[in-house]
């Protein structure tokens, strides 16, 4: 029977599996990973909290009176919907997807990188 | 008195149980290893170098973990059956021979009653799956009976084949007798292929592994007669299939590949290393051929196996047992 | 006593990927009665859909399923193109059919895998899995992710497929396409998967017209239902492609079905590929949509999917139905898994039956019933009145007395 035949010439073949984390494999340089906003860019229109699926943007007010949205790692589903609504381009898909943690406090980005 | 302590260590450790046991998992592992190197995929890779204490860690995990007895079984049937099902497969790898021409135990006769401890493993298997109250595991033992009644005198018929074959030859019926008779030729030349081909097939129904997996099949009945098992039940049962393999694998390497011969001619402790070795690695060539036929078919029907059995595989191993006896006594009197 | 027990499949079963429950009636070895019920896997997506705007809508569409995600995401941006009323370019719409065709491939190559899986061939599935994993990289480059494409938008499509990217996917798609016809040999000549799949999970033509099953389901039972031939919509009235039926309505019928349509696929993304016009992707649309209803429809890997969208005009729909094909593919199951004169099913075959018509119960379970508020009436689709709405003009469409 052929299958025989197929599944003895498989045998000498190398793996198939990547040994991650050990080996990864590179992703796309268009792959939609986590976002990056430039807040020196934003001008705290809330386009991007209103277009975004699943309410991972939320605008927050600084202490010197500008808006900047606030970034639930959690809650994003990487669509990249924000970045295509910023009427600035302020906002830009990275490729970084390895995004689990144990620290509940690095899900939560606030404006201009200081976290609680 | 020291002849009984040798014999009493002998049996509990080498090459008794604690090496059959290991045996058993080191072979588990090869099994793995090989099944998905068939597949293009690397086996178990992280516990232990090359993954080697996977099946180990396996067993252990089990042990460890709660052991739940659901209403309404039949609780002594129920406990009782995991220890049986070891301590009869632990049982039947005491006739092998490992480190010399004969096992711990070894009698005129003791082909047939390594063939009755086959049955005896299914009818654990039976009442298992009877004794869980749920309706996955009465399926899947009546499936196995109903698989017993298809592979067991093919079975029968190729162990006795071997036996046949070795009393023309001055063999007698006991393995130690089957294994002397093939110190200058293996028993898989000539007719006897035909006979190991049939081993292999009724071995593979036997430990219920694709394409005869059809008690446990794990897409149509959840876990077959396994179902209600968990935890230190769960891990007997495992063990006990394992050193079931383990068993097989050798009872193949002794009855068509010669056992450990030419191992015992080495005199003193050389010998009983270089028969260990020469019987693990025989065993180990049958294993690779059952994970080949297990890597490359799919799961069979239980009426197709049945009649497959009972079309193909009982009139051929009728067949050969017929020529196995009538063979040697043919050449005897032809070279008379 | 009777001797029949029933034997539960599901909602926990190895042989499910998602929750239902198919109680089996069992007579010793044979089945022959089977009972359904869905609904495990309801999760509201329709009503969430009423508070969210329309481009939030297509994220969430996107993930009413997991395989054939992109599907719905196109149904509904062409139910609101409908709505609005304007023509999208015409690059769009190539773009969306490579979009759609891939998936297809990838669709019908995991079911392949897992229909191996079902009958015990693991072997198989490993191999099959392994070779989606080029498409999927494929699909990575173009859209940027693996499973939740996010590719199409009201007016359009996101990302533009450059050349490069469209060469690399053509040289992907020919090692494909060896692989698969190796595959297709595999599963017409090996005993095993014949023995297991012949004769096993039959629907006849008449049932499956009087059942309304779809998709491949339908065409393997000799029945030429496919929205892309019927009701051409994206590129696939300048593509020219095959309808694939196959005679003998069983489980191998609707293998082949599968792996002929994952050929023509690939043949289909080669075509669009080549005939690719130039211009803009996508046509800016207002965010606020006027008053009207539309309908989406497509063949998704599973059947025909509708989209019905109605607008009250504002941001947000007013109502959004969705009929995933696996809806209509499952009320043949209980004519399948029924033992009848010669035609005995056993237990062992109702795991490959029941995948053969690839459930994907993620899609299925939507509300049933329809209300209309400003007149207070509420009704429930019969079948036969959806028949009559979409099967009307095919020949072979009986009226029924």
């Amino acid at each position: 029977m052929p299958i025989f035949r197929e599944v003895l010439s498989t045998a000498p073949k190398r793996r198939a599996t990547l040994l991650y984390p050990f080996e990864r494999r590179e992703v796309p340089s268009d792959y939609r990973g986590k976002i990056d906003i430039n807040y020196s860019l934003c001008v705290g229109c809330g386009l991007c909290v209103k277009e975004c699926p699943s309410q991972a943007l939320e605008l927050v007010t600084l202490p010197d009176g500008s808006k900047k949205p606030r970034y639930y790692l959690a809650r994003c589903t990487f669509c990249a919907q924000c970045a295509e609504s910023c009427p600035r381009n302020a906002i830009k898909s990275t490729q970084i997807y390895e995004l689990a943690t144990y620290n509940r406090r690095a899900e939560v980005v606030e404006p201009c990188g200081t976290s609680r | 008195m020291i002849r009984e302590l040798i014999d009493i260590l002998g049996t509990l450790l080498f090459p008794g149980f604690l090496f059959f046991a290991a045996l058993g998992l080191f072979f588990e592992w090869i099994d793995r290893k090989f099944y998905a190197k068939l597949q293009n995929r690397v086996g178990p890779l992280y516990t232990g170098p090359w993954g080697l204490l996977q099946p180990l860690a396996d067993f252990v995990k089990l042990m460890a973990k709660e052991d739940i007895v659901p209403e309404g079984v039949a609780t002594p049937i129920f406990s009782s059956i995991p220890v049986f099902a070891l301590a009869l497969s632990l049982f039947a790898t005491l006739f092998l021979p490992v480190c010399g021409p004969q096992g711990i135990v070894s009698f005129p006769g003791d082909v047939i009653v390594l063939a009755v401890v086959l049955t005896f493993l299914v009818i654990l298997v039976f009442l298992a799956g009877l004794s869980s109250a749920s309706r996955y595991p009465e399926v899947g033992s009546e499936r196995a009976v109903l698989q017993l009644l298809g592979y067991e005198i093919p079975l029968v018929a190729s162990v006795l084949g071997a036996a046949a074959v070795t009393i023309g030859l001055g063999g007698s019926l006991s393995i130690e007798g089957i294994v002397s008779a093939q110190q200058n030729w293996w028993g898989i030349l000539g007719i006897q292929a035909l006979g190991f081909a049939i081993f292999l097939l009724a071995a593979q129904a036997e430990l219920e592994r694709v394409p005869f997996d059809i008690p446990e099949a794990e897409t149509e009945i959840v876990a077959g007669w396994a179902t209600e098992y968990s935890g230190k039940k769960l891990a007997f049962l495992r063990l006990a299939r394992d050193v079931e393999l383990a068993f097989l694998c050798g009872l193949g390497a002794t009855l068509f590949l010669g056992g450990p011969w030419p191992g015992p001619l080495v005199p003193g402790l050389g010998g009983v290393i270089a028969s260990t070795i020469l019987f693990v690695i025989k065993s180990i060539v049958v294993l690779l051929l059952l994970t080949v036929i297990r890597a490359a078919m799919s799961r069979l029907r239980i009426d197709q196996m049945v009649n497959f059995a009972w079309k193909y595989l009982v009139p051929l191993s009728i067949f050969q047992l017929l020529l196995a006896v009538v063979t040697p006594t043919m050449v005897r009197l032809l070279t008379l | 006593m009777s001797s029949v027990i029933d034997v539960p499949v599901g909602p926990q079963h190895p042989a499910l990927k998602e929750p239902l429950n198919i109680t089996c009636y069992v007579d010793g070895e044979q089945v022959v009665g089977a009972k359904l019920r869905i609904g495990y896997n309801h999760r509201g997506v329709e009503k969430a859909g009423e508070y969210q705007t329309y481009i939030q809508n297509l994220y969430i569409a996107e993930r009413i399923c997991g395989i054939c995600g992109i599907v719905h995401a196109f149904d509904l941006a062409q139910a609101t193109e409908h709505i609005i009323g304007k023509e999208i370019p015409r690059r769009a719409d190539y773009l969306r059919t490579i979009g759609l065709e891939l998936n297809r491939v990838h669709s019908h190559l995991l079911w392949l895998g897992v229909a191996a899986h079902e009958i015990g061939f693991d072997t198989l599935f490993m191999y099959v899995w392994r070779d989606r994993e080029a498409v999927m990289d494929v699909i990575e480059e173009f859209t940027g992710n693996r499973v939740t494409y996010a590719l199409m938008t009201i007016g359009g499509v996101r990302r533009d497929l450059p050349q490069e990217k469209a060469e690399k996917m053509l040289r992907v798609m020919d090692v494909l396409e060896e692989k698969v016809k190796k595959y297709k040999e595999m599963c017409l000549n090996e005993r095993t998967i014949r023995m297991r799949c012949d004769g096993v999970g039959i629907l006849r033509e008449e049932d499956a017209i009087a059942l309304c099953a779809v998709g491949p389901t339908t065409r393997a039972s000799n029945v030429p239902f496919d929205v892309r031939a019927d009701d051409p919509h994206a590129a696939y009235d300048e593509i020219p492609f095959k309808v694939i039926t196959y005679d003998t309505c069983d489980v191998t019928a609707r293998i082949l079905v599968r792996i002929d349509e994952t050929l023509e696929s690939i043949n289909i993304i080669r075509e669009a590929v080549k005939k690719m016009p130039s211009g803009p992707i996508r046509v800016r649309l207002p965010r606020a949509v006027p008053a009207g209803e539309g309908v989406g429809r497509t063949e998704a890997p599973r059947g025909e999917v509708i989209h019905y969208l109605r607008s009250a005009g504002g941001e947000r729909p007013f109502r959004w139905k969705v009929r995933a094909p696996t809806l209509a593919n499952l009320l043949s199951i209980p004519v399948m898994l029924t033992s009848k004169g010669d035609y005995v099913v056993y237990i062992a075959d109702v795991p490959i039956a029941f995948a053969s018509i690839d459930p994907c119960l993620s899609c299925t379970d939507r509300a049933v019933k329809f209300v209309d508020v400003s007149s207070g009436k509420s009704w429930v689709w019969t079948f036969s009145q959806i028949k009559r709405m979409y099967w009307k003009d095919k020949p072979y469409w009986r009226e029924r007395p």
